[in-house]
């Protein structure tokens, strides 16, 4: 059904054509080269235009004639042309930052305007440089921290890197970096995280409405682009702060053809510890590369990688590492003037090792990733613009393998079995402007997920792996009753899926518009955490047999306001979302070197839905934003026979990252040119939690009592602090070529001691039972050092 | 395995001050009977002698400062192999029954608790776990997070080919269940480190080993999750309520909190001392 109507429309389309014409290229950054994500190509005699895709390519087709083009992007001086269009033409554009036509260091307008008419709805984009001037804890530029501002993004908890969006499982953000699957965002288990910011290009987030060319994730997409590194000069970025210190290098190899960049980001507290006659260690770095090589007009490859790690060492007796390696190698091919093409070739993998000596085991486990990925960009008239593509991923998980760390350890070896999975997608998503008025973006995604065969797979009596035992009133693990073995070519379990996605947008005036959309996603493989947030340690599985693809459906509709000429913008979209089969666990559920998984899970749904508010400043000494979303977040399991209660009595409950309220404010001010301020504000509803009910004892030992019927009905304290940070650009910079600032910055300006948990003890000394409240940071200043030659 | 709960640990190691008490109102139910029966025969001993006491309570508001105990109950248990009952009494009227004639749990026999109180009946089934004594615990001079820690060496042969789960009893109500997957066969040693604020040495500790079925393993694994021992910070797991062996025959719904187990057990005295 939906396939046909993309074909009428696709027809409507072009039935109509005349003699028209293509100007197509790639629009750089006059000063680095480096190709501009998103830039706007507008002929306003037309009222027509469009953009520049994720390689900065653009292409649009439009009658015969002589018009005016207008290409702006924010942050770049508008450059205002005109064009004979008489046949089709190649016309690459070079813009100027706003900065240099001034000769000074102004901080560029950091915020986007907002854009009524495009029917993408739900999606928010931040600038590297925006993100470095929001005050963050220890002054380290964070990406994750900066996107928890944004309405409808809420943060697992302080010193944890995940992030919920509209009220999803943090598993269920796809996190992409220059298209490769990052698995773990979180480095020193969750205080930084692993992007470094000098490096990115360009972030999105993708709320709702999520295109088709996107997949295997349900609740949000974080497309992060890196940099290409400057073809024309060499060029220096750093910075110093009070955990880490950064340097990026790039440059031409050879002069506007190939060019490198190589970054490098690394903690360094560790090694002052020996100072203090103190064994422990604690340190991470990152690393990023790309080499660049622009062929030719039609012709260019990328070669990019990460490698991130951690390391984390309590004398010899513990020791925990772990980290993401991503390559990738894409060719940028022009078909023609109206198809581009992207090939990429994806490695990815991810690494958790530790050692625990005083056990006398070592441990590891991961996940590893190869991804082939051809997309198309088919820029078929002003009106309509087609992506399509296919996409296919295998995954090796490696569950577990222990292994005795040294010869009197007594441990025996033990390897988990390893899981086999490949995914395959194909996609074809267009952008269609079907009047003035009305815009639509509307495509298909169809995804196959096949469970390959390993060594063992567990086999259950009535394939049941969950046993209820209606006399003891709990669910345990049965036992396998056998084994199957299978060759790797063989599918234990398969699954296929068409997901539609469906935005329009329909401008009621030159300022307002509202949108709608529907997106419906399938999500293969499930983070089994049983923790509040995700830790390092936390394992992938892999839908099959008896673990069922997560189902999302999303309905989102907006009202989208510019205000006085686009210095104010006011957004705001309410949203429904569904998921079919959500895990939970049963209780005393291990998670960590389960062969057995499958014994531990219950299978239930959830449901997510809100409003979302975000009123902006756009322009002005004073720029800045105020997000508010009211939203919930529930999750049910039922029982899977009558006689069974599941969890929480089969009623709805809370899910971990329900927050009521969210609402956060962040505004900059820029006094003169030596000095700027920014500050942000955060208030949240406290996360769920719960409270004894009573207590006990049993050999002695206090127990608290936690009622069954009661899963998630308490709160923590409401969260909310106060940030500043002023950042210094001293005079001397002036016609030099040592460019730097300083910022300085205090986050949780007044102390507030906010509940990362609150846990229930007996008190060693009084004996007596108290409620102890864990919070991380209270007031944290900082001072960062950042430099450019 | 133990759960090794380092991400909180370190937190406080860079951030101090982060703990706080704080009052809490907190929810109440209806008193629920405890049954608190854990039986440990000393089998490496000669004679072999058993500790065999019911401790009967009742639950109380968590902040409450007493537990209450229960005086008024019928306890006695039932030897399923040839029905034969033995008595138990609460001779000093503080909720501990305790049989009327000395009795060891013998091998291989299933037996019936039952105990009659505010006219219901709770019963509720165990048999005896095999174990296998301590082949050494000796002091070792280690440290783990703080430096401040003091380490116990403990050693013992794993009987091959079955699944053992065992409960360490490290005194100061300190507890480990642990699972012979990962050392099954073995001779194996770990090292357990007592925190200064568990612990101070120099100081004579008893400890004891009990060999404990997977189910208790579990239900003793979320118990010392659940008591605060190892618990805190953001990733702490979701808790759970935790039912243990024992029902109530005549209103299900008022269903018990406590176990009924017995075990094989193995104890050793040893005194520990300051190290530097």
């Amino acid at each position: 059904m939906k396939k046909i109507t993309i074909l009428i429309l696709l027809l409507s389309a072009s039935i109509f054509s005349q003699e028209k014409y293509t100007i197509s290229g790639t629009i750089y950054d006059d000063s680095s080269n480096e190709t501009l994500i998103g830039v706007s190509v507008y002929f306003p005699e037309l009222n027509s235009g469009t953009t520049t895709n994720e390689y900065g390519f653009y292409s649009i087709t439009i009658p015969e004639g002589t018009y005016k083009v207008q290409v702006s992007y924010l942050g770049f001086s508008t450059l205002l042309e005109t064009i004979e269009l008489n046949k089709k033409i190649t016309k690459n554009f070079k813009l100027k930052e706003e900065t240099e036509s001034l000769d000074e260091i102004v901080i560029e307008s950091n915020i986007e305007k907002l854009n009524v008419r495009t029917p993408q709805m739900s999606v928010n984009k931040l600038t590297a440089a925006s993100i470095k001037q929001i005050p963050v804890v220890l002054g380290e530029a964070d990406i994750i921290k900066s996107i928890i501002l944004l309405p409808g993004v809420t943060s697992a908890g302080e010193g944890a890197s995940g992030f919920n969006v509209r009220g999803g499982a943090a598993d269920q953000n796809l996190i992409l970096l220059d298209e490769a699957v990052v698995f773990n965002s979180s480095h020193l288990f969750g205080f930084f995280s692993v992007f470094n910011p000098d490096v990115i290009k360009d972030i999105r987030l993708y709320k709702g409405g999520i295109p088709a060319k996107y997949g295997g994730r349900l609740s949000s997409v974080l497309d992060i682009y890196q940099k290409e590194g400057n073809s024309k000069e060499f060029k220096a970025t750093g910075g110093i702060g009070l955990i880490s210190s950064r340097l990026l290098l790039e440059g031409p190899i050879k002069e506007e053809k190939i060019s490198f960049l190589i970054g490098g980001r690394s903690s360094y507290a560790h090694l002052f510890l020996p100072l203090f006659d103190n064994d422990n260690t604690a340190y991470f770095y990152d690393l990023n590369t790309k080499i660049n090589y622009r062929i030719n007009d039609r012709n260019s490859l990328f070669f990019s990688g990460y490698f991130g790690k951690d390391v984390f060492g309590i004398s010899e007796n513990f020791v925990n590492t772990y980290g993401n390696q991503v390559a990738n190698l894409r060719w940028n091919h022009l078909f023609s003037d109206k198809l581009f093409s992207n090939l990429s070739l994806i490695y990815s993998d991810y690494f958790y090792g530790l050692t625990l000596d005083f056990v006398g085991f070592e441990w590891d486990s991961g996940i590893t990733n190869y991804n082939l990925k051809y997309d198309f960009n088919h820029f078929i008239s002003d009106k309509l613009k087609l992506s399509y593509g296919i996409n296919n991923i295998y995954t090796k998980f490696n569950p577990g393998n222990i292994f005795p760390n040294r010869d009197d350890s007594g441990i025996v070896a033990e390897k988990l079995i390893d899981k086999y999975a490949n995914e395959f997608a194909a996609y074809i998503d267009a952008k269609h402007k079907i009047s003035d008025n009305l815009r639509l973006q509307y495509g298909i995604r169809f995804s196959n997920f096949t469970r390959l065969g390993q060594d063992e797979l567990n086999v259950y009596q009535n394939n049941q792996p969950v046993i209820y035992n209606s006399q003891f009133k709990v669910y345990e693990s049965a036992t396998p009753v056998g084994t199957e073995t299978f060759n790797r070519s063989d599918a234990i379990a398969s699954f296929n899926n068409f997901e539609p996605r469906v935005s329009m947008s329909y401008v009621l005036d030159d300022n307002t518009s509202v949108k709608a959309s529907y997106n419906r996603m399938a999500q293969y493989l499930h983070l089994l955490s049983n923790t509040a947030s995700p830790t390092p340690l936390d394992v992938w599985a892999p839908s099959g047999r008896y673990i069922k693809p997560q189902l999302l459906n999303q309905y989102a509709v907006g009202y989208f306001k510019s205000l006085k000429d686009g210095d104010y913008s006011l957004e705001t979209e309410v949203f429904y979302k569904d998921i079919q089969n959500r895990i939970d666990y049963i209780n005393g559920a291990n998670l960590v070197a389960n062969n057995e998984i499958e014994t531990v899970i219950l299978n239930g749904q959830a449901r997510a839905y809100g409003l979302e508010v975000l009123l902006k400043k756009n322009e002005g000494k004073l720029k800045g934003w105020l997000a508010y979303t009211l939203s919930r977040s529930e999750q049910q399991t039922l029982g899977s026979t009558p006689n069974e209660p599941g969890i929480n009595r089969g009623e709805w409950y809370s899910t971990p990252f329900d927050k009521t309220h969210d609402f956060s404010v962040n505004a900059s001010y820029d006094l003169n040119k030596k000095w700027k301020f920014n500050t942000n504000f955060v208030f949240q509803t406290g996360q769920p939690t719960n409270y004894p009910v009573g207590q006990y004892e049993i050999q002695g030992l206090n127990v608290p009592i936690f009622d069954e019927n009661r899963r998630n009905a308490d709160r923590l304290p409401a969260y909310h602090r106060l940030d500043i940070s002023a950042t210094l650009t001293p005079r001397k910079n002036k016609n030099r070529k040592w460019q730097a600032e300083w910022v300085f910055g205090i986050y949780n300006v007044y102390g507030r001691q906010n509940a990362a948990s609150i846990n229930f003890r007996e008190n060693r000394e009084t004996m007596r039972n108290e409620a102890v409240q864990t919070s991380i940071f209270g007031l944290v200043p900082s001072v960062t050092y950042n430099f450019k030659f | 395995m133990k759960k090794i709960y380092i991400l909180p640990i370190l937190m406080c190691f860079f951030f101090s001050n982060c703990e706080k008490v704080v009052d809490i109102d907190v929810p109440s139910i209806q008193p629920k009977l405890i049954v608190d029966a854990s039986f440990e025969v000393l089998f490496d001993e000669t004679p072999v002698t058993a500790n065999t006491v019911v401790k009967l309570r009742l639950s109380a508001d968590y902040f409450e400062e007493t537990i209450p105990t229960v005086t008024n109950a019928t306890v006695f248990l039932t030897d399923l192999s040839n029905n034969t009952i033995v008595n138990f009494s609460d001779g000093n009227a503080d909720g501990n029954y305790e049989p009327l004639n000395p009795f060891i749990p013998a091998d291989n026999v299933d037996y019936e608790l039952t105990i009659i109180y505010d006219n219901e009946t709770y019963k509720g089934i165990a048999t005896k776990v095999k174990s296998t004594p301590f082949t050494k615990v000796e002091q070792g001079d280690k440290t783990l997070f703080s430096g401040n820690e003091t380490e116990l060496k403990i050693d013992f042969k794993d009987p091959a080919n079955i699944e053992n789960y065992y409960l360490f009893n490290l005194s100061n109500n300190l507890f480990l269940s642990v699972e012979d997957r990962f050392f099954d066969g073995s001779d194996y040693n770990f090292s357990y480190f007592y925190d200064e604020d568990d612990l101070e040495v120099p100081a004579t500790v008893e400890i004891k080993m009990s060999g404990i079925t997977k189910e208790y393993f579990t239900y003793f694994r979320v118990l010392v999750d659940q008591s605060g021992q190892n618990a805190g910070g953001p990733f702490e797991t979701v808790p759970s309520s935790l039912l243990g062996n024992m029902i109530n025959t005549t209103n299900e719904s008022n269903f018990p909190l406590g176990y009924f187990h017995i075990s094989e057990t193995d104890t050793f005295t040893i005194s520990l001392v300051k190290k530097d």
